[in-house]
């Protein structure tokens, strides 16, 4: 049964840094880590998981609604980020769910702190260095390009973006382009050191992907999945690159179910 | 007035199902370049940019491009090194080496004192820093282009005044015995020419360091707003800009008819903006090459893509000056009026225009044009 879940949004200051913090729910805590796009906004898939949870969306510096990256150079420099983040929140112990670049994130951030993170769920998470089958390069990619890549149905872009977008909207974009170009540019999209450190995450994770995600190929997920010790993978039909906005019931649902075992 | 002789070296030909790419530049195949033709055509456009002096031109200019068809010379030291060893008398201007493109800045501080040792102080050097697509041929990270630049200027600069050794340690980077041999000719290094496409940033940074700002080609009044940017700038750091601070660069073609030069100039800018500048635009604007200011002032510029202008428009809007040696001569001193440079850059053969029909243009341009603009007397804006 659906039920609307209230949530808030508010400003919180971390080491000098504004950040943006959507909040709604009620139970464990639950951290979810937006990618390269979707922040600055509540999404009915953050409500989904509020049903259960106590569910944090922070934007990261320099995306949405929070402030410029500021000291934040790096992937590693994000990770900090949210050490001190999670610190001030007084949350010792949390479930991490991350998407695309917020994947690799989760899995940097596992990797540092592993009894920091109870759970992990890793949903179509760039972050390793595959030489045989790399991560498509974004940045070249016209607006057209950039949906046939992150969406099996491009009708899924047409509820994100306005019809016609203003100077303000495009420059929004073009300010988290930067901000993911800072942190991912080269080497694009992934830490060459992360795979051979993942033998410290300790939670029990969960690796799910889109089996038409053309971005990022299903082989990341299925590399995860083996070299993290306790981790399974699971694949879902006609999705692609974005299975929270593609089928957020579906995906919360895997989640969800998940968290609870 | 100086007048340069600017080359792009453009390899103009193209393949029957050309307009199947989607631009010329960074995955435009390199099987499209036949070596036998580039080789006749470097031979060319070296003899073109060497026949300057004989001309009276008081300098060339080489550039810096990578992965395309608009121009032939990723390596603008190699270029300029062709020419110093054929010519006696004038400048030869880089502008630029690509400093953020360059792994190693030093490399940048000895091929530039080697070459105006060599050429006895005819170098000009120019620093850019490439443009954003070639962030991508290099894999170079476009948000730290500016500081990556501004970092290598300081080392370089340093490296040609100190006298004893000293250690490098910046951001990006770090060298623990910096000794650059051989020294400069010039004392205590080759001017300093940047060219500019607009940028808030470039006009301060250039107007703080009084180097020469040369404008890239655009509508009259676009380049207007350029050179008052450096202007405005100039005031702010307590000083009036000299013209001899200030360039401009233009695509022209001189034939004894305005017809005849028309007719000509519309066939070979055809090539140069829509062949040559077909760009993608994600591409051309990788994230953080431009800040934000930047990229806002350049979306309501009002500039469009370069393919999308009609000939008679880049006539009208002064992108490309044509016509009898009468007519190139007053449009190039009423340009000069209104924008008040005092370094004027020609691009005398562009795009497919073949080496006879660019020399002819030359030769018109020196004998009927230069002396006119030499004689003028060069107005401040």
């Amino acid at each position: 049964m659906q039920r609307t879940v209230d949530h808030t949004s508010e400003q919180l200051a971390v080491r000098g840094i504004q950040v943006n913090l959507f909040r709604g729910g009620s139970g464990r805590p639950l951290l979810f880590l937006h990618g390269a796009g979707g922040a600055g906004v509540w999404l009915p898939f953050h409500g989904l998981l509020a049903q259960r949870f106590d569910v944090l969306a922070p934007d990261h510096p320099g995306f949405g609604l929070s402030g410029e990256l500021e000291h934040i150079e790096s992937l590693d420099d994000l990770v900090y980020h949210y050490l001190a983040l999670l610190e001030q929140l007084g949350i010792d112990e949390v479930d991490v769910v991350g998407t695309s670049l917020g994947g690799w994130l989760a899995a940097e951030l596992a990797v540092h702190s592993p009894r920091l993170v109870r759970r992990l769920v890793l949903l179509n998470a760039v972050g390793l260095d595959i030489w045989e089958a790399p991560v498509k390069d974004l940045f070249g990619m016209s607006p057209e390009e950039t949906v046939a890549a992150l969406f099996a149905d491009p009708a899924t872009a047409a509820s994100l973006f306005p019809a016609e977008p203003d100077l303000d909207f495009i420059m929004g974009l073009y300010r988290e382009k930067i901000s993911f170009a800072r942190l991912a540019w080269n080497p694009y999209c992934c830490n060459p050191k992360l795979e051979s450190r993942l033998y410290r995450v300790t939670a029990k994770t969960l690796v799910v992907w889109g089996d038409e995600d053309f971005l990022v190929p299903v082989v990341h997920g299925e590399r995860y999945a083996e070299r993290i010790a306790d981790a399974r993978l699971v694949t879902m039909p006609g999705v692609a690159h974005a299975p929270f906005l593609e089928d957020a019931e579906a995906t919360a649902k895997l989640i969800v179910d998940f968290l609870e075992a | 007035m100086d007048v340069f002789l600017f080359h792009l070296m453009p390899y103009p030909e193209l393949p029957e199902n050309f307009d199947d790419y989607e631009t010329s530049w960074l995955t435009y195949p390199r099987k499209h370049f036949d070596a036998r033709k580039g080789q006749q055509l470097y031979k060319e456009y070296l003899d073109q940019l060497v026949y300057a002096e004989e001309l009276g031109f008081d300098g060339v200019s080489v550039n810096e491009h990578h992965q395309t068809t608009y121009g032939m010379m990723p390596c603008p030291d190699v270029m300029a090194a062709l020419i110093v060893r054929e010519t006696k008398r004038m400048t030869i201007a880089i502008i630029g080496n690509a400093l953020p493109l360059r792994g190693h800045p030093l490399r940048v501080a000895e091929e530039i004192a080697v070459l105006d040792c060599v050429s006895g102080g005819r170098i000009i050097s120019g620093f850019v820093r490439g443009i954003g697509v070639e962030y991508f041929t290099f894999g170079s990270d476009p948000t730290r282009s500016r500081e990556r630049f501004n970092e290598a200027h300081d080392l370089i600069i340093k490296a040609w005044t100190e006298l004893e050794p000293f250690e490098w340690i910046s951001k990006n980077y770090r060298f623990r015995y910096v000794n650059v041999w051989p020294r400069c000719f010039q004392e205590p290094h080759p001017p300093i020419w940047v060219p500019g496409f607009g940028s808030p940033e470039t006009f301060d940074w250039v107007a703080k360091h009084r180097y020469t700002f040369m404008s890239v080609y655009a509508p009259t009044q676009l380049q207007k707003s350029w050179l008052d940017g450096v202007r405005a700038a100039a005031n702010r750091y307590g000083y009036d800009a000299d013209p001899s601070q200030l360039g401009a660069l233009f695509p022209i073609h001189v034939a004894d008819t305005n017809a005849e030069a028309h007719a000509a100039a519309e066939q070979h800018i055809s090539w140069l903006f829509k062949k040559g500048l077909k760009h993608k635009l994600e591409y051309l604007y990788p994230p953080g090459y431009m800040s934000m200011g930047g990229m806002r002032a350049a979306m309501t510029s009002g500039l469009r893509p370069f393919s999308e202008y009609t000939y008679q428009e880049l006539v009208d809007e002064g992108f490309v000056i044509a016509g009898s040696p009468e007519s190139v001569r007053e449009q190039l001193l009423e340009a000069q009026g209104t924008l008040g440079f005092g370094t004027l850059a020609t691009l005398l053969q562009f795009g497919d225009m073949p080496n006879d029909r660019a020399r002819a243009s030359m030769e018109l341009f020196a004998q009927d044009v230069m002396p006119a603009l030499k004689a003028a007397a060069v107005v401040a804006a």
